[in-house]
């Protein structure tokens, strides 16, 4: 079932059969969408966070 | 079961309960994603006419195929938001949207990737799968405009539960484009009933783990994104109060 690693180099590796352009471009967007389809809600959530807690502070110097 | 329903409802109980969820999604979607990258780029074997262009497919057919899942998804939220006023169906319909935007741009990039180099074109108007793809596309940024165009309340929620319909009259268009109109995008084969295995089980047992995982990613995504919104709608009760004082 698992077969052998494919290459014997690592410029083959890189190479990918001579479609490296496209077999990187792929995955490489497919990192960049995973990481951002994260990080941008992670990212919001401290925001909102922070605005809470800024705005709780607010409310205490009010009273 | 009405019970859990209404509770399902509920914001509060929906953030908690999330909440306990994510660690074991977000730890089975790093294993699945990254063992099937791993398994794809280094040990899946070149395919006698594609070459190593095939691993391509493993990242194009798991995004391609949990792309259709938004419109649905969007639909019943949406139905849901309709006949219940259930405000936390609101919410997931109005996140799905962005997040399959980018899932629709990525199958059409990686589609192109794949298609410049087998079929010698990046793009083919006359092709109904791509066609409809790139059509399911500006739906979706049909659905962001819609709902930042008009405040939330019930004529957003029903015209974007009305997109969404629409969205999924184009699922099952682009679901059978390939067999009704039999132009240049073929017919799904890695798994084929009766034996006739075009691709072989290395292809479609890594397949078949990427599509778990990016799954459990979209899941993960839409997740987070309705956390942010159920903080934001209800910044005012206590409850939250209490999760940024804590944090």
């Amino acid at each position: 079932m698992l077969s052998t690693i494919q290459f014997s180099s690592f410029s083959d590796f890189i190479d990918m059969g001579g479609y490296a352009f496209n077999v990187w471009a792929v995955y490489g967007l497919f990192a960049i969408f995973l990481v951002a389809n994260l990080w941008l809600p992670l990212k919001k959530r401290k925001s909102i966070i922070r605005n809470l807690k800024r705005a709780r502070k607010g409310q205490l110097q009010d009273q | 079961m009405w019970v859990w329903f209404a509770k399902l409802g509920s914001p509060k109980w929906f953030y908690e309960i999330s909440g306990r969820w994510l660690p074991w999604m977000s730890g089975a979607m790093v294993l699945s994603i990254g063992f099937a990258t791993v398994w794809a780029l280094l040990f899946l074997p070149p395919d006698y006419q594609q070459g190593y262009t095939s691993r391509i497919l493993v990242v194009h057919v798991a995004v391609a195929g949990t792309s259709l899942a938004f419109f649905p998804l969007m639909a019943v939220a949406g139905a849901i938001t309709l006949v219940w006023k259930m405000k936390l169906a609101d919410m997931v319909a109005k996140n799905a949207a962005p997040i399959g935007a980018w899932f629709s741009f990525l199958t059409l990039a990686t589609g192109s990737l794949w298609g410049s180099v087998t079929w010698g074109t990046w793009w083919e108007w006359s092709d109904s799968r791509l066609v409809s793809m790139l059509f399911q596309f500006f739906l979706m940024i049909g659905v962001i405009s819609l709902r930042s165009a008009l405040d939330d309340n019930d004529q957003s929620a029903r015209a974007c539960a009305l997109l969404a319909i629409l969205g999924c009259i184009n699922v099952v268009v682009i679901k059978y484009s390939v067999e009704w109109w039999n132009t240049l995008h073929q017919p799904a084969s890695a798994v084929t009933i009766g034996g006739g295995d075009v691709n072989g089980p290395e292809f479609w047992v890594v397949t078949l783990l990427m599509i778990l995982g990016v799954y459990l990613f979209m899941g993960i995504s839409l997740i987070l994104s309705t956390r942010n919104e159920i903080l934001e709608r209800e910044k005012n009760a206590v409850w939250v109060q209490e999760i940024a004082n804590d944090s």
